[in-house]
């Protein structure tokens, strides 16, 4: 396989499921402030955070308002993090490498991009923000389902599913890292309001039930952060991403520096424990989390898609 | 002859189907009564079958408009073009023969200029062309081939002799519209290939492969050679075609950045299993994008280095750079006597009449009865920058007048032709339509003839323009077997 369409096809896997995970957040987000009184003092700036944009969010000169938040994270084009950017990048992708891909993949992914052209827009004002926002996590799925129920499982298919599972541990790391900064910050309110905070965190990775059903029914916070980093069978837990990443690695030829480099990140996950971390910690353990999934991206890089350049 | 409850009347022009007298031509009997037998409405329910199975099989193209790249549904006809099998022989041959003179020429350019210095072709055409790259000179592919695919498009006058109206040298394209026209008619009509003997198409990817590997230089460790075909990317108007070829002959499509050559001069394809040696490239490209050291420096297309590999041996391209210089319309006017002069044989296939500007009696000639003649630029392809004398203002004919006292080497004029009509589809039922016809003749160890080509129509009433950026249709085109 050509390393450019490998390249393609890893950041289809990547930006499909940053979309996805965009809707998600902003939907529980928008659920979350309506649970909350004014004086827990959650901002739609945290979101900014969450998807690491805080600096560009600066220099974009757009103010704090929810309006321009929204705006910069769901329908401004020239905006790295917006949904519609992801949606865009992924159909660009999908249009490059549409000759490996299921052809309904590309048909998909093209209505996806032009509803959400036509739809984003509205939302960020707030009419149907609900709606469109499931719409496009429903069509995300859709895609999903299409590429995971129609294509071989040979070297195209690995490398979404790297792409993918790579995307997907960072996302929900950034998500347990901004709560665990918020709990660390209001005490007097968590107490008040934790559990709530908690169960949207949960819900903001479709994980609420999955926790209660196979963790215990309390919403507890240091229970939580545990589950979504140490899981192994929960989808969107990191460690069942990393695990997921390593199987599809594993098939692949030269895997052993990424083999490696997940492997560090597994380790980590194991040595870590939630129960006894401090926010701090867990902030501190995060910042790693994130660096070792930045290795294994350099060395999927370095390995397939720059084959020659750095051997 | 009544087709489809019309008077068809192809009137003063020659029609490959229907005769002046209104019966079918013998090859085309079965096919005129099959099509007499349809009633419009049956005709448009068939032609609405043809473009739903072309959107089904996602047959396209890429045109550019308005800013944006907008893939368009192919255009087909569902009457198939039929020519008789005995005439094609002979247009085969000479289309062949024709190659072969092309080539020949091309290598003595580069080397011996021996047809220049016996005063045959002009010095000063060559030496003016921008076709003519120096970074060639001293240089001979494997078998002396450089032009390895040609689409030569030909025409049929109103007598109904067939001309060879130019050659495409460089990156001739329309081929996959060849193979999938077939393929389309055969699912819409497969009782219509019962009563015919029709040649095949089919083996083009096969004959194409075949030849791509046979100019490689053989390896030294007796690997099978890597053959890629290379892709300007997706937003390119014959992407379809380059994804389908590389797709049907089992290669890889590539693009610039998916190329690089190393320090040993030779070309490596960047694949997930790390570095792997590509042998020959079927390029996409034009010349002067292919390597922005020896030529385009701003070019994000090519591969850096790739002339260099390419002059080294290391790499066959397909066709050479450098093999456009044929690909040129005074140089074209020369074919017959660059036929004779290295075959020793009379041209099979004749020119259209040409007048080269460049000659002093020619330019008066030319610019006297502009009105009746078509003046083409030297260099254009897809029918840009030429002049239908006829169809034209008075202001565009001293237009172009002005244009050919400031650069007379660059262009030619043709008297019009009346192009040969087929029965189409039209709102009104079957109508002639003008239409030409494009073979592919491929030359590497041997050389080898598509059974017929792409035929392009002109779908507008009374026009020549057949090009499908400029809204022209297409047919299959049968080889019938008329001998028994």
């Amino acid at each position: 396989m050509l390393s450019r369409a490998a390249e393609r096809v890893y950041w289809t896997g990547r930006y499909l499921e940053r979309a996805e995970n965009t809707a998600r957040i902003v939907q529980q987000y928008s659920q979350l402030l309506l649970d909350l009184p004014v004086e827990a003092g959650v901002e739609w700036t945290e979101l900014v955070r969450i998807v690491g944009a805080a600096a560009a969010y600066r220099d974009s000169g757009k103010d704090e308002t929810e309006a321009q938040i929204l705006d910069f994270l769901l329908a401004d084009r020239s905006s790295p993090v917006s949904l519609i950017f992801a949606i865009g990048m992924a159909r660009e992708n999908v249009r490059n490498t549409r000759d490996l891909l299921p052809q309904e993949s590309w048909e998909n992914v093209n209505e996806l991009y032009q509803y959400a052209l036509k739809s984003l827009t509205p939302a960020v004002e707030g009419r149907n923000r609900f709606d469109v926002l499931s719409e496009v996590i429903g069509r995300c799925q859709q895609i999903n389902g299409v590429l995971r129920g129609t294509m071989s499982h040979h070297t195209p298919f690995h490398f979404l599913v790297l792409g993918q599972s790579i995307e997907r541990a960072d996302m929900t790391s950034r998500i347990v890292d901004v709560a665990a900064a918020y709990v660390q910050h209001n005490e007097t309110l968590v107490r008040r309001y934790g559990s709530s905070l908690w169960t949207n965190v949960l819900k903001s990775v479709s994980g609420f039930q999955m926790y209660r059903q196979y963790c215990q029914p309390q919403v507890e916070g240091f229970r939580v952060i545990d589950f979504l980093l140490r899981d192994t069978a929960f989808p969107r837990a990191v460690g069942a991403c990393v695990e997921q990443a390593k199987a599809s690695s594993a098939r692949l030829p030269r895997a052993e520096r990424t083999v490696a480099a997940l492997d560090g990140v597994a380790s980590a996950i194991e040595s870590s424990s939630g129960g006894q971390m401090t926010a701090t910690d867990v902030s501190h353990w995060m910042d790693e989390l994130q660096k070792g999934l930045g290795h294994v991206h350099q060395a999927i890089v370095d390995t397939w898609f720059l084959p020659g350049d750095s051997a | 002859m009544k087709l489809a409850s019309n008077n068809y009347d192809p009137g003063t022009f020659y029609d490959e189907l229907i005769a002046g007298d209104g019966s079918a031509r013998p090859h085309a009997t079965r096919l005129a009564e099959y099509f007499s037998d349809m009633d419009p409405r049956e005709l448009d329910e068939r032609q609405r079958a043809v473009d739903s199975t072309i959107v089904d099989m996602g047959i396209s193209f890429t045109i550019y408009s308005e800013g944006d790249n907008i893939d368009r549904a192919w255009p087909l006809d569902l009457v198939p073009r039929a020519m008789p099998g005995s005439e094609w022989d002979r247009v085969e041959a000479g289309l062949a023969q024709r190659l072969r003179a092309l080539n020949l020429f091309i290598d003595d350019l580069y080397n011996d200029r021996k047809i220049l210095k016996d005063k045959v072709v002009p010095a000063d055409i060559i030496d003016s062309s921008r076709n003519y790259l120096e970074p060639c000179k001293g240089f001979s592919p494997r078998h002396g081939v450089w032009a390895n695919i040609c689409g030569t498009d030909l025409v049929r006058g109103g007598d109904g002799t067939v001309y060879v109206l130019e050659d495409n040298l460089r990156v001739p394209s329309g081929v996959s519209y060849m193979l999938e026209n077939r393929n389309v008619i055969k699912r819409v009509f497969p009782s219509l290939f019962k009563n015919h003997n029709v040649r095949p198409v089919s083996e083009y990817p096969t004959q194409l492969s075949d030849m791509l590997h046979s100019i490689a230089s053989p390896r030294p460790d007796g690997e099978k050679p890597e053959v890629v075909v290379l892709t300007p990317g997706i937003y390119n108007s014959a992407y379809f075609e380059h994804s389908y070829l590389a797709r049907t002959m089992g290669v890889e499509l590539v693009e610039g950045g998916d190329l690089v050559v190393g320090d040993d001069d030779c070309v490596y394809m960047r694949s997930v299993e790390g570095l792997k040696h590509v042998d020959t490239i079927y390029r996409r490209i034009d010349d002067v994008f292919i390597d922005p050291e020896a030529f385009r420096p701003d070019s994000m297309l090519g591969v850096p280095g790739i002339m260099r590999a390419w002059q080294k041996g290391n790499v066959a391209l397909a066709n050479a750079p450098g093999s456009g210089v044929a690909d040129d319309k005074v140089v074209y006017s020369y074919v017959p006597d660059i036929i004779r002069y290295y075959l020793s044989e009379d041209e099979i296939i004749p020119n259209v009449p040409t007048w080269r500007c460049a000659d002093p009696k020619h330019l008066d000639h030319v610019i006297a009865n502009i009105a009746d003649l078509v003046v083409k630029p030297a260099n254009e392809s897809g029918g840009y920058g030429m002049l239908v004398g006829p169809h034209a203002t008075k202001a565009e004919h001293d237009k172009f007048r002005e244009l050919l006292k400031a650069d007379p080497r660059n262009y030619i004029a043709q008297p019009t032709l009346d192009l040969s009509t087929a029965p189409t589809l039209c709102e009104d039922g079957l109508e002639p339509r003008h239409l030409d016809l494009r073979p592919f003749i491929l030359q590497g160890e041997s050389v080898s003839v598509t059974a017929g080509g792409l035929t392009r129509v002109a779908m507008q009433k009374g026009s020549l323009v057949v090009n499908s950026s400029q809204g022209g249709g297409s047919k299959d085109t049968w080889i019938v077997e008329d001998k028994s």
